[in-house]
């Protein structure tokens, strides 16, 4: 027999028994209590996902408060993927969705719900969208017979709409899904009330053109979170909480939609009669596209922005196909999705001249009564380079009122020999917001441009072969006097020069949005505007009234008696409401000519100033004249008159 | 006090039959037993029902069943004098070693790798856990026929006896079982009286077998893994590492008091690998928390507790024997299932005895609390 006794064994294990619970106990503390905050967290981001719920973007009005985009319910058919993974027969499947969908009245093909269920998603526990917009029928059918379309469910989603269709199109842009650049890139807003941010996912709606573009970070709204849980193979099991979307902030524009529609409507009007006719040179005239800007000159705001051709918003909202964007890319060989108005850029022909004028007065070359004789010609170097008038008209001994009035280009080109080698043009121009951006508060807008001398060299220096002419010539300047050959702004840069000089000299910055007002709340309420886009101004031009009034006289007399746009005007009461203004026909090769036409009205107390631009449409007044005639028309109250059928008018 | 509630035992001892085993049944034992497999049930439907709404009910009404079969089972093991197993220690230890034979013949089913499950029914029989059982019986027999008294051949004659269903269960194989069926010779051995110098040098052959059969191509690789898991945690390539980290995520988040009973996130969803088997403690441990688990694990040592001083109150070896056989059994089966739950010991299939679903440990663990009652009531006799 051993020595050890079968007591002190058996107390051995009874030790070896509390060793063991001593040590689960310590674990189990361990694990529990110590390390526990850890560990939930971790347990809980295995079983909880949350989703972003996108909220309605805000609103946007007119100046009026007339509602340009709202948003509505859309019934949109989804199906569950993890589902749809363990359908055996899919063809069957998605024939049978594609047969409902089509018996109620929304015809759709097999192939396209196969599509889009097939179409990747970044996010595996949202359903895959198979088709929008169904009616009300669809989704009783569904839910009746669920279990013939398990994992199908119809859910209402938030559109855009748009009451006024396609007006304003340009301004009010369109919105879609985001971009993979855009996720990066895209500056998320704040919500104003909780300073929550608004932010982004992969399958989020955001603004890509226009003013949905501009004010994303105040139309976006808060998005809501919901956190769902999963079960170990990341299937969704039930809500765990919710945080309910908020709607976007509204946008109240400048843009009046009654002056927006009317311009649009003239410009589409008028390019119509034109297109196919003869210009008086006997060019045809294309008239493929056009433009028409009407500010206000005491603040810059935009009133309205029309441009030719354009685009259905609506058919943004659901998803554009490839095929009809790239329709819209070319439309009779120009594209719907370019605002002209902003991003056209024309050589400004004798709109111009206001600048050349401001700049030969102000630099003490002439007075208003500093008289030339225009023989309808004008000689430039040795051997002489003749520059003559539309049609080689003689306007005798002119000072610069007649000259500005009847559109005498030999004036003109006098004052330009007379600069040359000075950059008092260009300089006049930079003062008028020429050569530089607006800064309008839309996407993509264009510089113009407005050549130098000094650019003309170092352009020359750098690319030889292109630019062989490193000189800048007198023939240069005298062009440059009329607007023509060395430079191009937009309509929006002309509009806002006469803008400019309409209120005394104030370059304001053109805005087309007002205000920001809160979501489902009236400006007049305590709280209701969130912020006001105060005016902005860029510079000033000096116009003492040695260098005004002689300017002003010009202009005035262009809409009446021998001025080049009388004939535009014919039948305008202008009495209490006198429009100044100048045309401008722009010489392109080989095509029409550009049509411009800038003024603004009325003279005591100028309220608006418009331009409108029309390409290959012939002489300022015959073109563009009228469009800005009709839609003065509105702008002063009077007898709204339809587009002429006529296609020649005044000269120049 | 002490002086009343003495002469109340003595004055209800003395009416009738001083002796009659049912005045000594330990109804402590009972309780633990049944509070037990009662929290079993729960937590078996609990890991099983799914995330529901449509809640799965199998596993309960199975585990249900067997435990309503184990108190049958249990009342049997209690009824029948334990002296009468003494005489069919051998019959038992026979028919147990038949049937290990016959399961990895054709007759025995595959499952997981290891054919190891007669299919009886729509339930499925797993020999291997009676084997615990029968070794108990035999080893208790052997030694206490040899008093104390065993020289070289009987220890080999002990190791063989253990050794044959070890090396039939190593075959299908269950890895754990064998672990059991081990750790139960070395127990009764140590209480049999084997002499101190064998034991260590049995327990140096041990060790050293342990470490040489783990780098043989005996244990197949994914054996290795889960026994060696829980030494490197960041291992992700080993499967077993993921049921670990599983397992402490679940235990974790029941904090101190519990997510509450059907409300933990981890085990509602089902995000422990196994577990109404093997990982049955984590649905405790997350539902009930800290308190909870610790008051059960309190339970599982009173029960070792009362096991531990039925063995020693016990009338004569053969039932001390018995008792500290069953105590191996489940002290090593709380200690390594909590453990590699808890991730302090290597993942090996040993289920938590009376919570585990699983039919044949269920019944198995019933009959051996059953012979503890058994050698308890009649110490006296």
């Amino acid at each position: 027999m051993d020595t050890a006794s079968p007591r002190i064994r058996m107390s051995v294990l009874g030790v070896l028994v509390v060793a063991c619970f001593v040590a689960l106990f310590a674990r189990l503390w361990y694990l529990q209590i110590m390390e526990a905050p850890t560990l939930v967290e971790q347990a809980s981001a295995q079983t909880r996902r949350t989703l972003s719920v996108e909220a309605p973007r805000g609103r946007i009005l007119d100046a009026n408060g007339k509602i340009l985009v709202d948003n509505r319910t859309s019934l949109v058919v989804e199906v569950d993927r993890t589902v749809f993974a363990k359908v055996k027969n899919k063809d069957a499947y998605e024939s049978a969705i594609a047969d409902v969908l089509t018996r109620f009245g929304a015809p759709i093909k097999t192939a396209t719900v196969q599509r889009r269920l097939s179409a990747p998603q970044s996010e595996q526990l949202r359903g895959a969208p198979v088709a929008s917009d169904v009616s009300q029928e669809v989704m009783v059918y569904l839910s009746e017979h669920s279990a013939d379309f398990p994992g199908v469910s119809v859910t209402r989603q938030s559109m855009r709409v748009y009451p006024y269709g396609m007006a304003a199109a340009n301004v009010l842009g369109y919105v879609g899904h985001i971009t993979a650049d855009g996720l990066k890139t895209l500056t998320a807003g704040t919500d104003p009330e909780t300073g929550a941010t608004k932010t982004y996912g992969s399958d989020s709606i955001v603004g890509l053109a226009g003013i949905e573009a501009t004010y994303e970070q105040d139309l976006r709204g808060t998005p809501g979170v919901e956190t769902i849980e999963v079960d170990s193979k990341g299937r969704p099991v039930r809500r765990v909480d919710y945080a309910a979307p908020k709607p976007g902030s509204d946008v109240q524009l400048h843009l009046d939609i009654d002056v927006q529609m009317r311009a649009e409507q003239a410009l589409r009007d008028k390019l119509d009669v034109l297109r196919g006719s003869p210009q008086r040179d006997g060019t045809i005239r294309r008239a493929p596209a056009g433009s028409v800007v009407a500010l206000n000159p005491v603040d810059g705001g935009v009133i309205a922005l029309a441009t030719y051709p354009t685009f259905d918003p609506a058919e943004f909202a659901g998803g554009i196909s490839q095929d009809r964007y790239n329709e819209l890319l070319n439309q009779n060989g120009v594209s719907a999705l370019v605002d002209r108005s902003i991003s056209g850029q024309y050589a400004p022909g004798s709109t111009f001249k206001l600048v050349t004028a401001t700049a030969a007065i102000e630099n003490g070359l002439i007075n208003g009564n500093t008289y030339y004789d225009d023989e309808g010609v004008y000689k430039v170097g040795n051997p002489p380079r003749e520059f003559s008038n539309a049609g080689g008209v003689k306007n005798g001994g002119i000072a610069l009122p007649q000259a500005l009035t009847v559109s005498s280009d030999v004036y003109f080109y006098w004052l330009g020999d007379r600069m040359d080698g000075t950059t008092h043009i260009q300089d006049a121009a930079s003062a008028y917001g020429l050569n530089a951006r607006t800064g309008i508060d839309l996407p993509n807008e264009s510089a113009g441009y407005v050549w130098t001398a000094a650019d003309k060299k170092a352009l020359h220096q750098k690319y030889p072969k292109q630019y062989p002419d490193g000189d800048w010539f007198t023939g240069d300047n005298v062009q440059l006097a009329v607007g023509q050959y060395v430079i191009t702004a937009t309509p929006i840069q002309i509009a806002r020069a006469y803008a400019a000089f309409a209120n005394g000299g104030t370059v304001y910055q053109p805005h087309v949005a007002w205000r920001v007002l809160r979501a489902n709340t009236l400006p007049t309420e305590e709280g209701g505007i969130l912020r006001t886009i105060d005016p902005v101004v860029v510079r000033t031009v000096s116009l003492p009234p040695e260098v005004r009034d002689p300017i002003v006289q010009g202009l005035a007399g262009v809409t009446t008696g021998l001025g080049t746009a009388a004939s535009a005007f014919v039948g305008f009461d202008q009495s209490t409401f006198k429009v100044v203004g100048k045309t401008g026909t722009a010489q392109v090769q080989g095509k029409a000519d550009t049509s411009l036409f800038a003024s603004y009205a009325p003279l005591g107390a100028p309220r608006y100033a418009v331009a409108a631009v029309m390409e290959e449409s012939g002489f300022g007044a015959e073109a563009s004249g009228e469009v800005v005639r009709h839609v003065y028309e509105l702008l002063a109250q009077q007898p709204l008159t339809e587009v002429s059928s006529a296609t020649q008018g005044t000269r120049d | 006090m002490i002086q009343a509630s003495v002469s109340k035992r003595s004055s209800r001892m003395s009416r009738r039959d001083p002796t009659s085993p049912w005045r000594h049944l330990d109804p402590v034992i009972l309780a633990c037993t049944a509070a037990l497999s009662i929290i079993g049930v729960v937590m078996v439907y609990s890991a099983t029902r799914g995330p529901g709404p449509d809640y799965q009910n199998t596993y309960l009404f199975k585990q249900a069943t067997f435990v309503i079969i184990g108190a049958g089972v249990l009342a049997l093991f209690t009824i029948v004098d334990y002296q009468k197993l003494h005489d069919w220690a051998w019959v038992l230890y026979a028919i147990t070693n038949v049937m290990l034979l016959l399961v990895i013949s054709p007759l025995g089913t595959q499952s997981n790798g290891a054919q190891a499950w007669f299919a009886v029914g729509p339930f499925q029989l797993q020999p291997a856990e009676f084997a615990k059982l029968s070794l108990i019986a035999v080893l208790a027999f052997l030694l206490s026929e040899f008093r104390g008294d065993i020289d070289v051949r009987r220890t080999i004659a002990l190791l063989g006896v253990s050794a044959f269903p070890m090396v039939l269960i190593l075959l299908q194989p269950d890895l754990g079982l064998v672990l059991i069926l081990t750790v139960i010779m070395m127990a009764m051995l140590l209480i049999g009286g084997l002499p101190t110098r064998y034991i260590v040098v049995l327990t140096i052959v041990g060790v050293v077998g342990v470490v040489g059969a783990l780098n043989s191509p005996v244990i197949k690789q994914y054996q290795q893994d889960r026994l060696t898991a829980f030494a490197n945690p960041d291992d992700r390539s080993n499967p077993a590492v993921y049921n670990i980290a599983q397992s402490r995520l679940a235990i974790g988040n029941g904090q101190l008091t519990g997510q509450g009973l059907f409300s933990g996130a981890q085990t509602r969803l089902g995000t422990v690998p196994e577990q109404q088997t093997d990982f049955i403690f984590t649905a405790v441990a997350e539902q009930f928390g800290f308190i909870g688990a610790g008051l059960m694990l309190l339970i599982y040592a009173v029960l070792c507790h009362r096991i531990w001083r039925t063995a020693r109150i016990a009338r004569d070896q053969f039932g001390t024997l018995l008792c500290v056989g069953v105590l191996a059994v489940l002290l090593f089966s709380i200690f390594e299932n909590v453990g590699m739950a808890m991730g302090i010991m290597p993942v090996t299939g040993i289920p938590l005895l009376l919570l585990s679903a699983g039919g044949s440990s269920t019944i198995t663990t019933f009959a051996a609390i059953g012979l503890v009652l058994n050698v308890h009531m009649r110490r006296f006799r």
